[in-house]
């Protein structure tokens, strides 16, 4: 199989090759920007006191977030999939809820119900509270997906419960784990909103303070560096954690449906942890927006919020979309087998995703600012949310091309086709659901996007990111509080639309492709 | 394959053309009558809206306005150097236009600009003008104390202790925070800082929430400008218990800072946007300013806001607004005494 080469996939690495250079423009910015300030500097800068701290107070939250989400996120999605519980679709709803909320909205509505919150742990507490979704959809969409053949012949064989969920379960979602631990840890590092709000130094704050305060862009590039690095070392031990790929057995195990446990308290205590969830990370914001809302002294303008919400939904589409032409290339290249090439591709696709939106802005604006009337156009816009968020499209739709089954593949490649061919008409046809989800999560995060947006969008068009801002700023929350809500509602129908199960479109998907390996 | 990348590599293509030819619409030709002006603010869009919509009536130019952060703005306009397209940046601080003019991005505004703006406002270099005035002041709660502080160094006294409140993390305090440093040296601005710490100085995110802060009674005073009084009584849609008081004359404590407007080096509008400024620091749309946003106009004879005493007689000390531009030493001193 791997004697099969064909031109095809020279092309693709070009592309991949392209593609990786268009997003890492931020990563040229940094670089050109702290080469411009000595080595002596960049060194003084980098091991004095204050950035050593910034530095420990990044790493500490991550790992706190991290850990939390892991151990915390995998139980609960385990809850929602193996125990007996009352009306779990609506509860695994309401836990994915949160992704619509920004992060600074999520943060005033706590601050405004508690004036005092502050600091590492009230920062922990908020960003495990607005990441947790990334965990619970990752996870879950393994755990539908969990080969129950397995899981029968383990209990033949005697093995408990709770062995069956470590021992065979585990293992089978271990990568989706994984995947969902980046996607929040990446967050982590790249959130301003929450920590900002909350006095909590991280990188990202010194990077926007530094460029804010003194004016100087060559500082913040280094801390910019800095927290690349960072996000390097920790997409490299990911991969490590990760483990061995799990091979999927192929179609036959999909069709069972898993029994649920019914066991009392374990579903009293599941019921309550998910009730507790919902109820602080989207009754309580929703709470506080919807009475912020009604005390709002001046009238809406109506047609202010529609072109907002007009604007904001056509440019997160747009860079919806070039985010899912820009991943094309590195879905097909991680269909065709692990190699140096793809990984590294992957993992450079991720790391970018750790820079704030403030680096990605202000590289686009240096780069941009000689484009001409492409400057400050919607699609430079849309362009910076591709380059932001691409990582989230490439995460899922790499984690869904591996559960591709590798015995279909080969039984494609034993009849002859290339491996182009089997990726188009084999591997991408089931790929194609997940890659959707990609596009989603790419859409819902851009939409509430502020920092890029405040720089990048056309001069005189507000998005309701903007809007709230505009108004927050002057201290006017009840007047920013119909564009938060309103951003929030509309941010609730993809990401709605995530949480539909998918199982039943992907094994007709199988059963379509079973098909057409038959006629190959 | 083959025609998947095809397809892709003409889609990208359309979107290329397609927002050149879209982009291409919106930019401003260049012809001999000028229609419209391209300006950034610092300026909150819900103050400074209603002003320049009467400009554009008046002057039959249509403005695009892009909305920002002040030191935001300024960081972006350093990016875009010399390709930038606005004609104008109006800041909400003397810092932010600093920094701008010492990139060498504005160009020096004739003598004939901005007549009234007293020249104390002014850059020494005239490549940018004053447009409002905000004194630094100390809002507290009437009755609360038998006697008001003379200077900022009263704060470090037990009548005080735990009683007051900063915002270490806004420009507005850094940039009082530097003019002490200016005026008195680093070592004596680090003591106070360390003093008011000790003594019990409540840390506030912006200067809205201290003026909240009294209002609800939790802090009797409060270090910030001195429009925040009303800004806070119009977003809460009520009248506030919070008052307005100077340190004695000279005190650095009751510092005047200015927002101000420049125009960009590579500007092609130089008239309209003389026009502009020159609107903007009328006596008319002054007076309009003091009663909308209740900020000082820095004109001499026009009314003061509200109640206050006016500009001249506040004894605002002597200090150079241009040197308030980099508060990066200010940020390293409030980050060594650990309040920010």
């Amino acid at each position: 199989m791997k004697t099969q080469k064909d031109f095809g996939s020279y092309g693709l690495r070009a592309l991949v090759v392209g593609v990786l250079i268009l997003i890492s423009q931020p990563l040229i910015y940094l670089v050109l920007r702290a080469s411009e300030k000595s080595g002596t500097d960049v060194i003084a800068l980098l091991t004095r006191q204050k950035t050593l701290e910034v530095l420990g107070l990044t790493l500490a939250l991550l790992c706190i977030v991290v850990a939390i989400n892991v151990f915390l996120g995998t139980a609960i999605a385990a809850g929602l999939h193996y125990v007996r519980i009352p009306y779990p679709r609506l509860m695994f709803v309401s836990t994915i809820l949160p992704l619509a909320i920004p992060s600074y909205v999520f943060t005033y509505t706590w601050i405004a119900l508690i004036p005092s919150l502050q600091g590492l742990w009230a920062a922990a507490f908020i960003l495990v509270l607005s990441t947790m979704p990334y965990m619970l959809l990752a996870v879950s969409i393994s755990f539908a997906r969990i080969d129950s053949g397995l899981i029968e012949v383990a209990r033949s064989l005697g093995l408990s419960k709770f062995a069956v969920f470590t021992r065979v379960i585990l293992p089978q979602v271990r990568r989706s784990i994984s995947a969902g631990a980046l996607l929040s840890g990446l967050y982590v590092l790249s959130d301003f909103g929450a920590v900002s709000l909350l006095n909590v130094e991280t990188l990202t704050v010194s990077i926007q303070n530094l460029f804010k305060s003194s004016y100087d862009r060559s500082a913040a590039s280094v801390i910019g560096l800095l927290l690349f690095l960072a996000a390097a070392i920790f997409v490299s031990l990911e991969s490590v954690l990760k483990g061995r790929d799990y091979e999927s057995r192929g179609a036959e195990g999909f069709q069972q449906r898993i029994r649920r446990v019914s066991n009392p308290p374990l579903s009293i205590l599941t019921t309550a942890v998910l009730a507790l969830y919902s109820l602080l990370a989207v009754a309580l914001p929703f709470y506080v927006l919807i009475s912020r809302y009604l005390q709002n002294p001046s009238a809406v303008a109506f047609s202010d919020l529609v072109t907002a919400a007009l604007s904001t939904i056509s440019v997160a589409a747009m860079g919806a979309f070039i985010a899912f032409l820009l991943s094309l290339p590195l879905a097909f290249l991680a269909t065709q087998g692990a190699s140096a090439f793809a990984s590294v591709a992957e993992k450079v696709t991720l790391m970018a995703h750790a820079l704030p939106g403030v680096v990605v802005g202000l590289a686009l604006v240096s780069f941009g600012s000689r484009l001409g009337p492409l400057y400050q156009s919607v699609f430079l816009l849309a362009f910076a949310y591709a380059v932001l968020f691409l990582a989230k499209s490439v995460a899922s739709s790499s984690a869904a091309l591996n559960l591709v089954s590798p015995q279909l593949k080969e039984v494609a490649a034993t009849l002859g086709k290339s491996k182009s061919s089997v990726t188009l008409h084999v591997v991408f046809p089931i790929a194609l659901p997940n890659l959707a989800l990609g596009v989603l999560l790419v859409f819902l995060t851009a939409m509430k996007e502020l920092p890029a947006t405040l720089m990048l969008r056309p001069t005189g068009m507000d998005t309701l990111a903007t809007e709230i801002w505009s108004f927050a700023a002057i201290s006017r929350f009840n007047e920013a509080a119909p564009y938060a809500l309103l951003l929030v509602l509309i941010a609730a129908i993809p990401t709605f639309i995530l949480t539909i199960p998918r199982t039943a479109q992907k094994e007709s998907a199988q059963k379509e492709t079973e098909k057409k390996v038959s006629y190959l | 394959m083959k025609k998947i990348l095809v397809a892709v590599g003409a889609i990208a293509g359309a979107l290329v053309i397609g927002g050149a030819v879209l982009g291409g619409m919106g930019a401003n030709n260049a012809t001999d009558e000028v229609k419209e002006l391209t300006i950034y603010s610092g300026r909150s869009e819900e103050f400074i809206a209603p002003f320049f919509a009467n400009w554009e009536k008046e002057s039959g130019i249509k403005l695009n306005i892009r909305y920002g952060d002040s030191a935001e703005l300024a960081a972006q306009i350093l990016e875009e150097g010399k390709n930038s397209p606005a004609d104008l940046f109006l800041s909400q601080d003397a810092g932010s236009l600093g920094a701008v003019s010492a990139a060498g991005l504005f160009k020096a505004l004739p003598n004939s600009v901005a007549m009234q703006i007293e020249n104390k406002y002014i850059a020494g270099d005239r490549t940018w003008v004053g447009v409002t005035g905000r004194a630094r002041v100390f809002a507290y709660r009437p009755g609360a104390f038998s006697k008001l502080p003379q200077s900022v160094v009263d704060l470090t006294k037990p009548a005080y202790k735990d009683k007051f409140g900063i915002a270490p993390s806004n420009a507005s305090f850094q940039a009082f925070v530097t003019a002490l440093i200016n005026q008195k040296g680093e070592k004596f601005a680090q003591q106070w800082l360390k003093e008011i710490k000790a003594n019990g100085a409540k840390i506030f995110l912006k200067n809205s929430a201290i003026v909240e802060a009294i209002d609800k009674g939790e802090i009797d005073l409060g270090l910030v400008n001195h429009y925040y009084v009303w800004e806070v009584s119009e977003a809460l849609g009520r009248k506030i218990d919070v008052e307005i008081g100077f340190f004695a004359p000279g005190d650095i404590g009751n510092l005047v800072n200015v927002s101000g407007v420049g125009i960009f080096a590579t500007s092609q509008k130089n008239d309209a946007a003389i026009k502009l400024i020159n609107y903007l620091t009328s006596e008319k749309t002054q007076i309009a300013f003091v009663e909308d946003t209740h900020e000082y106009s820095l004109i001499s004879g026009v009314k003061s806001p509200e109640a206050l005493p006016d500009l001249e007689s506040i004894g605002a000390p002597q200090v150079d607004l241009g040197a308030l531009e980099n508060v990066q030493r200010t940020q390293d001193l409030l980050i060594r005494v650990g309040l920010l």
